[in-house]
């Protein structure tokens, strides 16, 4: 059998690592990459260079951001006494798609995970209870996974809150305990944030 | 080969976008880690139940030594969920985890211990008191495992020794020392009697007496003390959970 040049060996070994994808697909989609013209595949190399080099985390409510502040925090039609916490950038992904929510976000980047050594203070909480403090929300609602750990930290942030003159409110219970935002359907996420209770 | 377990999840990792790698602490096989196809998804044969501290009946597919199992189905018999507002029986519970996963080893089944565990998370999710609980899953679990101190008989030499005033206890060498051992051993606190006879009744599995012992604040600060030190040792590192069950 011919041996591969390196350069493709490499960009067959790239593709490999990514999620759900094979040694079969990694060389189908390398073997694309060979064959479409030049400009269309150095658009795929332009976009990967993009995101890595613009994309970081909004200064206000660490959503993925191309400037300092994201989309959702500069857009003034949305409802600014409302903050809605989430895990990470697909929930609040998952929770637009719905369609139904019009206030603002919080992303924690992750959950309280003590057994995977991720604590508190790994999180952005400390930047939370401080928006929190310095702004005057009418809800903060919990929008955490329905998983043990997600409802941990839901517990956790709400204890923190409870000094302030805020009420926390949290999804309903229609999505399925154990399971994750991301998955969801828009209709069921649509009810879990009309049907949202005390916490 | 097609196994049937009932089992206790103690970690999940996402794999792939859809796919978690688990470990389980089984009745029948002990801890093992399998790979859970579609696991993330909400249908499916899973249904959402591989999460932390849930008991689950699964049906998995041993593969050889190196590889991970294949769990084809889990269904949920108990979900872990603390009550109330208060982050202790949750923190508990991950202690829990914590233990079995740290020192039982793959494929080692231990059938009593997974009782223990699973009575423990339902106490605790039933509200009772934490610190005794801990101390009991800790104490009962050491004895299960062989790794119980001894409370009562010289480690060195064997000879009994009387609980009564203050006794000396090796942290390094598992257990308590008669006044002639004592000396030159690295690592000796002194430990109450009280201290020593709640440990030896919270460790008699066989009896239901602990349930109802009286233990002091001064008694369960000394316990404890004495109990961290210990599981810091054994584990070769200080348990993760501690700091947190220690916050409140
Ligand atoms: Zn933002
Ligand atoms: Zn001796």
């Amino acid at each position: 059998m011919p041996e591969l040049t390196q350069s493709v060996t490499d960009l067959i070994d790239e593709f490999a690592k990514l999620p759900g994808i094979g040694k079969k697909s990694a060389e189908r989609l390398a073997y694309h990459v060979l064959r479409v013209h030049r400009s269309e595949a150095l658009l795929l190399a332009d976009a990967i260079r993009n995101v890595k080099e613009n994309v970081r985390y909004c200064s206000v409510c660490y959503n993925l951001a191309e400037e300092e502040k994201c989309e959702i925090c500069r857009d003034p039609r949305r409802e600014q006494d409302v903050l809605c916490v989430v895990e990470q950038p697909r929930d609040l992904m998952a929770l637009e798609q719905s369609g139904t929510y019009r206030g603002l976000y919080h992303v924690l980047l992750g959950r309280i995970a003590p057994l995977e050594g991720i604590g508190a203070e790994q999180l952005t909480i400390e930047a939370l209870v401080e928006r929190v403090r310095r702004r005057e929300f009418k809800e903060v609602i919990m929008a955490t996974n329905p998983t043990v750990e997600g409802d941990g930290t839901a517990l956790h942030i709400s204890n923190l809150l409870s000094e302030f003159p805020v009420r926390i409110t949290r999804l309903a219970r229609g999505i399925t305990t154990g399971s994750v935002l991301e998955f969801a359907n828009k209709e069921v996420l649509a009810d879990a944030l009309a049907g949202r209770q005390e916490f | 080969m097609n196994e049937k377990a009932t089992a206790i999840v103690l970690r999940t990792v996402e794999f792939s976008e859809t796919s978690l790698v688990v470990t389980l602490f089984t009745r029948e096989f002990g801890k093992i880690g399998a790979l859970a196809k579609g696991g993330r998804r909400l249908k499916g044969p899973f249904e959402s139940a591989l999460d932390l501290l849930a008991l689950c009946r699964i049906v998995f597919l041993r593969k050889s030594s190196d590889a991970l199992d294949l769990l084809t189905e889990a269904k949920l018999l108990r979900r872990f969920r603390p009550p109330g507002r208060e982050l202790l029986s949750l923190y508990a519970g991950y202690y829990v985890a914590e233990l079995l996963g740290e020192l039982t080893d793959d494929d080692d089944p231990h059938p009593k211990l997974f009782d223990l565990a699973n009575e423990t998370l339902g106490a605790l999710a039933a509200g009772e008191p934490v610190p005794r609980r801990v101390l009991r899953f800790e104490l009962g679990g050491l004895r299960l495992l062989g790794h119980l101190p001894s409370l009562d008989t010289c480690v060195q030499c064997g000879t009994r020794v009387e609980a009564a005033g203050r006794v000396a206890f090796g942290q390094l060498d598992g257990g308590v020392l008669c006044t002639r051992c004592r000396h030159g051993m690295k690592q000796v606190v002194s430990v109450s009697a009280g201290a020593l006879r709640t440990m030896t009744q919270l460790a008699d599995l066989e009896s239901q007496t602990w349930h109802r012992i009286e233990i002091h604040p001064r008694t369960l600060a000394e316990t404890r003390s004495v109990l961290n030190h210990y599981f810091t040792n054994l584990l070769g590192r200080k348990p993760r959970m501690h700091q947190y069950l220690l916050q409140r």
